[in-house]
């Protein structure tokens, strides 16, 4: 027990993995028993989460630092931390899985012990990512979490699972191999990767550099959240995706963008972030509205979600580029806000077609009378998604807009103004989707999903909505619980960023030079060969 | 002639295998010995016995740190790495090959023969600067290997591609020894070091022969790593060979060309220094050329066996970036990635054997959901994959990362890029192979030839994957094990070039 009471957090990342590698050498025999298994354990996980994170009157910092490795001269330090930043996120995450588990018993029949544990392997990829305090090690995570993910959609997604499992894989590997690059510049100049140690070194060169690696950062990045016009694999994605698949890409895959942003590119590269704090508003303002209008044209229920995290994500980036404490803190709960509500919407449509094997709007009609008690769960997480007051969405999306408006930035207040009625567009497609699905006549036709639906939520799936019900109004009426904790390292993190302190980082020569080698004669950077004649001597 | 011990120590790695190439053929005079179950566990016992007994005498050699010699082949730590990187694809592919050729239904003496001469000849082309002891290995390592891609006389694809082969090696091997000859030429000395000095010396080091001779030197390395344009052999030698062959040849062949690369260009020719200057910018576009030309023809592949050609064309040219880049710690990063290198292509072409497929039957199709029937084999194929694309937190991420590492830090931060893009490239078709394994129902009439058939029973094969599993994963977490305790001193008691 001692070593658990000094790693806390290595345990809960790499247990999951551990249970998850375990689940996969049991026999396919025994689906159901790893099933089981991989729920009771993620149940467990959440238990711990949340007794080791919120223990200690609420989230104190805990953190674990040990060097790794050097490899070619950069030491890569094994560095776990929660904070402010990351606290609920990874609570979040822990939250998210055990309760699609349970939301999606039923909804696959084949290789169900391979799904749990490609599930809890995600979740060492996710809970890694959020918690990785270096940025190698937050790669490894970054990138090893495609390949889950990759498994879940390429193998129990829809019918045309592969394509978009593959569009996906290389979407998304595409911005953050180039990240590499970038990443693998600033290590050279800082010695290492630890980020601190890196955001010095980044302030140290020039402008333009520093622009160039930010664009690297933001690009990667974007691409997960999904910013516009770098979203494209998130519909196919999601409408592919087995219901869990698309909730916990909903719920965390796509905060992990949100959160790189503001763990690392806007700390490391504040003026750079500042600089193009215009481009990604007007970004962030075209997903609003074009996901949004996307989503009104919508034929399948699913996929009117999907574009809504588009237009939902694009507020997380607008709260972001304000550049203000409201505003950032407005993002930080939208993210939460988001994995709850589309999360649950995702669950809601998993389980409707689960019953009617269809996902059509047209298909369905007056499905408020046959199934009641769904339809209350449905209307309340829509109204969540649409952000009514007193519900979670509407509490991020004010501090959002009410951020950009006081952002101070010449474009805040018409930025807001667009980004408003995105708001009520939000409510226009959700509400008229509401409409045609669970409202007016009942749909009688044979073929129709409406006359297969024959059951009504049973006690698991009441007991999976519950919990969700209750976060959204608690978020909506008490938020403070979920921000106070970030609230500090927000406003450090603006400060620094708006008024950079001074800085006196000198950039290491290169690193790969023997450290027997004076620093004064350290040669500059060599050609090829001929600079350095002395370290090829023949030995005859 | 009396050797001394130290003589004997430096001669013993190339003696055993050889010992073995020769004993073999005598046990194979029987004519009976595809029928006789007995004389093939004692030919394969022999081989794997030669190459054990070299590999554990070469490890004894690297832990004592002694570098012995013998005239001009020296057994320093680079050519013992080479030894045993040779050594254990060997032994991988002789375990394959069990299975494998039960499988075609010919089991012949005569291909492990040729298999410990070649290993024997590779041995000693990394272990000295000499241009005629180098020119020996090469021919001593290629003509065992042309007869090797032919070697399933039964199949007229293998002896067109053995062939093939042949006439381009050929070529080559004639260019290598024009290159040998110019330098000769002019200096006078075959020693390629000495030659080096004695140009510089004379201030011939800029002559255009010099340069043409340097120049075919190379050519004959790059023809054996596979690098545009020098690599149209690759995808029709590979596919006419047996499967354990052609791993064996994507990554012996490639490791021995690329490690006695390094030891002449950066090491023996290195007081030449506009020399070796002008040949890394060969270098750099030829690399450039390679990843293009490898990944995108990789792409449209619909058999296996010619995609995992074209992916080792790529990863030759990712080699070459390493060469690029030029420093000690890059070098460092090329021993490292053939390493893991080695385990994921002779687990690649392993899982081939694995899985029972035999002559042409090695189109993606032939692999749908094979996965989901061999888990064991099925995660493997997934660890290779992901880890030739380059996916943390596999061994081929880590070689991948030192080797791009030091491109930027050398300044080629395009390179890099395009290193980077090229392996999102080669992402979409390592992703085809786990498409077919697991994504892919196989079709019915495949379904139904299937129950028809014996199960498949390859026991060694599939023991050798996991083995190469276990490599690169240990890649992925033993990182600096392999590249400081291992590939670091090889480079640093063998070629002197970090310090």
């Amino acid at each position: 027990m001692t070593w658990l009471n000094s790693h806390p957090l290595t345990f809960l990342v790499f247990a999951p993995a551990i249970l998850g590698f375990l689940i996969l050498a049991l026999p396919h025999a025994l689906g159901r028993l790893s099933r089981m298994l991989g729920f009771m354990g993620a149940l467990a996980f959440f238990v711990l989460s949340l007794a080791w994170l919120l223990g200690h009157g609420g989230g104190a910092d805990i953190s674990e630092r040990a060097p790794w490795f050097t490899l070619v001269g950069l030491p890569v330090d094994y560095a776990l931390g929660v904070d402010g930043l990351n606290l609920w996120l990874v609570i979040l995450t822990t939250f998210l899985v055990p309760l699609t588990m349970l939301g999606t018993w039923d909804s696959l029949k084949d290789r169900i012990g391979t799904f749990a544990a490609m599930f809890l392997l995600l979740e060492t990829g996710m809970l890694g990512a959020l918690m990785a305090q270096d940025l190698f090690f937050f790669y490894l995570f970054w990138e090893a979490m495609l390949i889950p993910m990759y498994f879940m959609i390429g193998v129990w997604g829809g019918d045309e699972r592969r394509y978009a499992a593959n569009k996906f894989f290389l979407f998304t590997l595409s911005g953050s191999l180039l990240w590499l690059v970038a990443l693998l510049y600033l290590a050279n100049k800082a010695g290492g990767f630890n980020p601190a140690i890196m955001g010095q070194a980044a302030s140290a060169l020039p402008f333009g550099v520093q622009c160039w690696l930010f664009i690297a950062f933001a690009v990667a990045f974007a691409i997960k959240v999904p910013l516009f016009p770098l979203h494209t694999w998130l519909p196919d994605a999601h409408v592919q995706a087995p219901t869990a698949g698309s909730v916990i890409l909903a719920g965390v895959l796509l905060k992990l963008g949100g959160y790189g942003f503001i763990r690392f590119a806007i700390p490391m590269f504040p003026q750079a972030a500042l600089h193009y704090a215009q481009p990604i508003a007007i970004l962030s303002v075209i997903a609003i509205i074009y996901g949004a209008l996307v989503a009104m044209v919508q034929r399948d229920i699913k996929k009117l979600v999907a574009y809504s995290s588009v237009s939902h994500m694009g507020f997380v980036m607008l709260g972001l580029a304000s550049f203000t404490v409201i505003g950032t803190q407005g993002a930080m709960l939208q993210m939460l806000n988001h994995g709850i509500s589309t999360g649950a919407l995702f669950l809601l449509v998993g389980m409707l077609y689960d019953r009617a094997h269809t996902r059509m709007i047209a298909d369905f009609g007056g499905v408020a009378v046959k199934m009641p008690v769904f339809t209350t769960f449905f209307l309340i997480v829509t109204l969540s998604s649409i952000g009514l007051p007193l519900t979670n969405g509407f509490v991020g999306e004010f501090w959002i807009l009410n951020g950009t408006f006081l952002s101070g930035f010449s474009w805040g207040r018409l930025y807001a103004s667009i980004a408003t009625s995105g708001v009520l567009l939000g409510a226009v497609y959700m509400l008229w989707m509401f409409k045609r699905v669970f409202w007016g006549p009942e749909n009688k036709d044979e073929d129709s999903g409406t006359h297969h639906l024959h059951t009504d939520l049973n006690a698991r799936e009441i007991a999976v909505m519950l919990p969700i019900v209750v976060l959204i109004i608690w978020m909506g009426v008490h938020p403070r619980t979920f921000v106070a904790v970030s609230e500090a390292p927000v406003t450090a993190l603006l400060k620094e960023a708006k008024a950079p302190a001074p800085r006196t980082f000198v950039l290491k020569p290169a690193v790969h030079e023997a450290p027997a080698v004076p620093a004064a004669q350290a040669p500059a950077p060599r050609e090829g060969h001929a600079a350095e004649p002395a370290a090829h001597e023949v030995h005859r | 002639m009396s050797l001394t011990p130290s003589q004997w120590a430096a001669l013993l790695p190339l003696i055993l295998p050889a010992l073995g190439a020769c004993l073999i053929p005598l046990m194979a005079l029987d004519k009976d010995q595809a029928t006789s179950k007995w004389i093939r566990v004692v030919m394969y016992g022999t081989a794997l016995l030669a190459v054990g007994a070299s590999f554990w005498y070469l490890t004894d050699l690297w832990n004592t740190g002694a570098q012995p010699s013998f005239h001009q082949l020296r057994m320093d730590r680079l050519a013992q790495f080479t030894g045993i990187f040779v050594l254990v694809a060997a032994a991988l592919t002789i375990l394959q090959s069990w299975d494998h050729f039960h499988q075609e239904g010919w089991v012949k003496g005569e291909t492990l023969s040729l298999l410990l001469f070649s290993v024997t000849g590779m041995m000693l082309f990394a272990s000295t600067s000499h241009f005629v002891v180098l020119f020996l290995g090469l021919e001593l390592f290629s003509i065992p290997l042309y007869a090797l891609v032919g070697t399933v006389r039964a199949r007229p694809e293998s002896a067109e591609g053995g062939m093939k082969y042949f006439l381009t090696g050929a070529v080559a091997s004639s260019c290598f020894l024009m290159g040998g000859v110019l330098i000769y030429g002019l200096s006078g000395t075959l020693d390629l070091a000495a030659a080096a000095l004695t140009l510089k010396a004379q201030g011939l080091a800029l002559d255009p022969l010099v340069l043409a001779g340097a120049a075919l030197l190379l050519l004959g390395f790059l023809f054996k790593v596979s690098a545009v344009p020098f690599h149209q052999w690759t995808p029709d030698a590979y596919e006419a060979s047996p499967h354990p062959i052609a791993g064996f040849m994507s990554v012996a062949t490639k490791g021995v060309a690329f490690i006695a690369l390094l030891r002449i260009f950066p090491g023996s020719l290195a007081p030449l220094g506009t020399v070796g200057v002008k040949m890394q910018a060969v270098v750099a576009v030829l690399a450039v050329a390679t990843l293009v030309i490898g990944n995108l023809t990789a792409l449209v592949q619909t058999n296996v066996k010619r995609m995992l050609a074209y992916s080792s064309i790529s990863h030759a040219g990712y080699l070459m970036l390493g060469f690029v880049a030029g420093t000690p710690a890059a070098y460092d990063g090329v021993l490292f990635y053939l390493v893991i290198y080695l385990a994921m292509n002779m687990g690649a072409f392993g899982l081939l054997t694995a899985f029972g497929l035999v002559g042409e039957k090695t189109t993606f199709d032939d692999l749908r959901g094979l996965g989901w029937k061999r888990p064991a084999m099925g995660i493997s194929a997934a660890i290779f994959m992901l880890s030739l694309a380059g996916i943390p937190p596999l061994g081929g991420f880590y070689g991948k990362y030192m080797i791009f590492r030091e491109l930027v830090g050398t300044g080629h931060v395009g390179m890099a890029i395009l290193g980077v893009l090229a392996s999102l490239v080669s992402a979409y078709y390592y992703l085809r192979f786990l498409v077919a394994l697991f994504l892919q129902a196989p079709g019915a009439e495949a379904e139904r030839l299937a129950s028809d058939r014996p199960a498949v029973h390859a026991p060694l094969a599939g023991a050798t994957v996991l083995v190469c599993a276990a490599i690169v994963l240990a890649g992925g977490f033993l990182q600096t094990f392999l590249a400081d305790g291992f590939a670091r001193r090889a480079l640093v008691d063998g070629l002197g070039l970090i310090r």
